[in-house]
């Protein structure tokens, strides 16, 4: 056969290092996924804590304004698009072909390069550290901040073609989940049948597809403007306008704060019926107000920018979609609390979680209404109230639902039980921290603090407020030590979960814990949304097949990492390039010829190895 | 003065101020935007006290129903839970519930865009503010001598009683003016011209200023004041910063002072003098500031010198960016100190 295409032997052992760096199995790269996230979540954390450290007392010397400047560019970077995206992906890549009866996703390889373009990208973009050109002029970039004029080391380079590098596996990852749910259903499993995070993976797959886009472009203007001198955002008199970059940033970041919290919705909705034992009030509605969301996510950006003087029409229509967008997230809320009446309610560490984020997503709601108030946005755009806003969305919101999610999943995806003990003194600790840090900020928005200021003046009365903060921030991080050593705990001597530990109603509970390779024996026929609560829809599954009769599954392949990472060198060749032309088209040139010979293996590549065929039969 | 909408009802507004007020007043702040001292900061704080009335009733509300449930719909022995998938009556109903609170809050602001785009009274002050990293220039069009810009820096100087009308520009990068007590933030953004909301200031007195957007490494450190005048002081500073200063004593470190700041004339400017430089602030009437730096330090002689001796130990400059060199090498301590007493001698009297 002509299909030996690859240089290397296929790996085929099971375990050892290179079956993860060759994995095509969706829980796998689920599990890569989420453990590269709480790397990064660390990481994250302690730029915070040291940020912390810094405003605890007026006039700080601590670390200097543009390590400062650089610790919360980061910061929010790595929050942003390499702690709770990947999280996110974490639990739809383990999950949604449980729960939905599948093996695997639709594009198993195209997977793995999504979750290794997305680390080589985060390598990228923190390995400017090493180069002294950690990225400093925030989050959102703003333009002409990001020019060569006023960005003069590579700093800014590093944060665009990073964030490229992990948009295209970020994009991979939409499409394939799309394909994945609408056709990768067991018989029966209809959509309205589907539980609620595999609607919620759906819609943000879908947000993905769309939202993705206009970042492209805007990072593509930025480096062509950057790197060949072109004109769309720093010339103001030939033309162009810095404004142009927050309407494409925030047309992508307004859908992204829902590629950010539609994942927690979806887990929270999956956790209250378990630990209520009764149906998700109003599912239907539930699911239609995340679409709806998802809709109206793309029509309120403009109120990232209702300072920027865009007039009284702009803001008075933006203010209204922005209100309106309120409307289908009250009709969660409203719902997620009558799945509460008439309930058994047990409080075990997933739905203490869950509870946590519904109490504080909802404060994040409700101060973000206010935003949409231009008077009065007026005051709180660029202060403390508008970070205190968005970590009650993104830390109360979306931080404690997916860990809920980790509490809810662990057994399932590890076989063993996580401490309850350990887990709810972990919520406590997180909970009270979370508060003592974030709900001061509002009144520091109130009493005129600015955010993104290294420091402050004494007489300015930020100081004792302050305090507090940065007192709290060190319960939370306490909170996740207690959270690691849970982990690491239950890795080595967690108690055996067993199939179903929490007398869950969804499909991934029927299979052992965890599951096998192949996933589902046979795959089952779903005849209700609560398969495993339904007496005349039970699904019984016969146990493991022997080896001898296993579905073939696809191998792993070298292609998708070698593509990544040749990918990822280019881009990287692209800042050495700035610097030595020669040695950087050298890097391009060797890394473009890696990436075609990689695209090639790949497409030639059969699905299973032909060793790996032949043993079957 | 009614150009927005305000609630007049003054014990809602009195109980609500207390409420709120009683955990902020602890940690006064003088960039408060709790504390207005313009119609248009009180117009806004009116408006904020709505929103943050209702969302506190809404969230609590939620909270207690929350916790209620909890309570009540604990696991019990022997009691199962009751299988209700929904209800079409309590959905339609808590979708339109949000819609009618959402209204409240809704027209108060539309009515509250509306005011705020609505032409400012005849006598209105016009003042042209600039951004710079990191310092602001402001011009008064007309008020300068011969019907010039009357240009000054850091210290806005406006009168009571009258409308004021800021537009915002920038040199370089996107900046926000922000003066919680008197007005809302608006972006100074290159390539465009912004126009502030107009505000009318209630009382005499000095109001804080920062920048609210992240404007590059010296960010934190780009604040400014705002002096509040009745009209009669105001028109006397207007008539001495176009008079110019007096002529020093001769002998005096003043007299020095005025011929070493020779060197610093290619970027400040003196009104009055033949210091025309305008790459720098505008250093006018430089003794009746209160501060130097863009806000950060006080106006003393001590600080000046050591302000231009170096200011890269008191603002972060990076290398590279347009700003002040540092003058320790250039100039002795003797020409510095009389450089500091002739800006601090540009007073009004």
């Amino acid at each position: 056969m002509a299909a030996n295409t690859s240089i290397l032997r296929r790996p085929l052992a099971p375990t050892g290092i290179w079956a993860w760096m060759t994995t095509v199995d969706h829980k796998r790269i689920g599990i890569l996924y989420g453990v590269t996230a709480f790397f990064f979540f660390m990481l994250g954390g302690m730029e915070a804590l040291i940020m912390r450290a810094q405003l605890a007392s007026a006039e700080s010397t601590l670390v200097s304004a543009a390590t400062f400047n650089a610790l919360f560019t980061m910061h929010g970077t790595t929050m942003v698009f390499m702690v709770v995206m990947p999280s996110g992906a974490a639990f739809f890549n383990f999950l949604v072909p449980l729960m939905i009866g599948a093996r695997d996703v639709a594009f198993p390889r195209l997977n793995a390069f999504s979750y290794w373009l997305f680390l080589f990208g985060a390598i990228l973009m923190n390995f400017s550290f090493f180069m002294n050109a950690f990225p400093d002029m925030g989050w959102f970039g703003y333009a002409p901040l990001t020019s060569n004029e006023f960005s003069i080391s590579n700093s800014t380079d590093y944060w665009v073609l990073g964030l490229l590098v992990m948009g295209i596996g970020t994009t991979a990852a939409g499409f394939n989940f799309v394909v994945t749910i609408l056709n990768m259903r067991a018989p029966g499993m209809t959509l309205m049948r589907m539980p609620v995070f595999v609607w919620m993976t759906l819609i943000v797959a879908f947000l993905i597809i769309f939202a993705f886009p206009p970042l492209t472009i805007a990072l593509t203007f930025l480096l062509f403007d950057r790197f060949f001198d072109t004109n769309f955002f720093v010339d103001i008199g030939a033309g162009s306008d810095p404004l142009l970059w927050q309407h494409l940033f925030w047309i992508f970041g307004h859908p992204e704060v829902y590629i950010l919290i539609l994942p927690a919705m979806g887990i929270v909705s999956d956790v209250l019926p378990t630990f209520t034992r009764k149906p998700l009030f109003g599912y239907t509605m539930v699911v239609f107000a995340g679409v709806v969301i998802g809709f109206l996510g793309f029509g309120v950006w403009v109120h990232h920018m209702f300072v920027t003087g865009l007039g009284p029409w702009a803001n008075a229509a933006f203010a209204a979609t922005t209100m309106a967008i309120a409307v289908p997230t009250g009709v969660k809320i409203f719902n997620w609390l009558a799945t509460l009446y008439g309930g058994s309610i047990i409080f075990k560490t997933p739905m203490l979680f869950a509870l946590g984020f519904l109490s504080m997503f909802m404060l994040g709601g409700l101060s973000g209404v206010m935003h949409a108030v231009t008077a009065v946005d007026s005051q709180q755009s660029d202060t403390y109230f508008i970070v205190a806003h968005f970590h009650y969305v993104l830390f109360g919101g979306a931080i404690f639902g997916l860990t809920s999610g980790i509490y809810y999943w662990f057994p399932k995806i590890s076989g063993k039980m996580l401490s309850e003990p350990i887990g709810k003194l972990h919520f406590w600790l997180m909970f009270i921290g979370f508060n003592l840090t974030f709900m001061p900020m509002h009144i520091l928005g109130v009493i005129g603090m600015p955010r993104r200021i290294y420091t402050y003046a004494e007489d300015m009365g930020f100081e004792p407020l302050n305090q507090i903060v940065s007192g709290g921030s060190l319960i939370i991080a306490l909170a996740i030590v207690v959270f690691t050593f849970n982990i690491a705990r239950s890795v080595r001597q967690g108690e055996p979960a067993g199939d179903n530990p929490w007398g869950a109603p969804t499909l991934e509970w029927s299979i052992p814990s965890p599951p096998h390779h192949y996933n589902f024996p046979v795959i089952p026929t779903v005849r209700s949304q609560y398969p495993l609560w339904d007496e005349n829809a039970n699904v019984v599954l016969p146990p493991a097949l022997p080896a001898h009769n296993e579905p073939i599954m696809p191998d792993p392949s070298y292609w998708p990492i070698m593509l990544a990472f040749a990918i990822t060198m280019v881009a990287g060749g692209l800042i050495i390039w700035q610097g030595h032309a020669i040695a950087g088209l050298t890097v391009i040139s060797s890394m473009g010829l890696l990436g075609m010979r990689s695209i090639f293996g790949w497409v030639l590549e059969p699905m299973e190895d032909e060793a790996h065929v032949s043993a079957h039969h | 003065m009614a150009r927005f909408l305000t609630f007049r009802t003054p014990i809602l507004k009195v109980a609500l101020m207390a409420l709120l007020l009683a955990a902020l007043s602890a940690c006064g702040s003088p960039q408060s935007t709790f504390d207005p001292k313009s119609d248009v900061a009180d117009s806004i704080l009116t408006i904020y006290i709505l929103v943050t009335v209702v969302a506190s009733i809404v969230g609590f509300a939620v909270l207690v129903a929350m916790v209620w449930l909890l309570i009540k719909f604990r696991a019990k022995p022997g009691v199962a839970a009751r299988q209700i998938h929904g209800n079409n009556k309590l959905e339609v109903a808590w979708t339109i519930a949000p819609i009618l609170v959402l209204l409240v809050i809704g027209i108060p602001t539309m009515f509250w865009i509306e005011g705020s785009a609505r032409e400012p009274a005849p006598d209105v002050l016009e003042v042209e503010a600039i951004g710079h990293q990191w310092w602001f220039e402001y011009h008064y069009p007309g008020l300068g001598p011969d019907g010039t810009d009357l240009i000054t820096a850091n210290e806005l100087i406006v009168p009571v009683g009258r409308d004021v009308r800021v537009t915002l520009q920038s040199d370089d990068v996107i900046h926000s003016f922000w003066i919680p007590q008197l007005v809302g933030k608006t972006d100074m953004i290159p390539g465009r011209t912004n126009v502030l909301h107009t505000f009318n200031v209630y009382e005499v007195g000095t109001y804080y200023g920062q920048c609210a957007e992240f404007c590059g490494e010296a960010h934190a450190l780009m604040r400014f004041r705002v002096h509040a005048k009745t009209t009669s002081d105001f028109n006397s500073w207007v008539a001495a910063h176009n008079a110019g200063p007096a002529t020093p004593e001769p002998g005096t470190a003043a007299a020095r002072g005025a011929l070493a700041f020779a060197s610093c004339s290619g970027c400040h400017a003196v009104s009055g003098t033949a210091a025309q430089g305008r790459i720098g602030p505008d250093l006018s009437l430089f003794g009746e500031r209160t501060t130097l730096a863009a806000g950060v330090l006080e106006n003393s002689d001590q600080n000046l010198r050591a302000w231009i001796s170096d200011v890269r130990s008191f603002k972060p400059i990076p290398e590279g960016a347009r700003f002040m060199p540092t003058f320790n090498a250039m100039l002795d301590e003797t020409q510095i100190a009389d450089i500091s007493a002739y800006l601090r001698s540009l007073t009004a009297e």
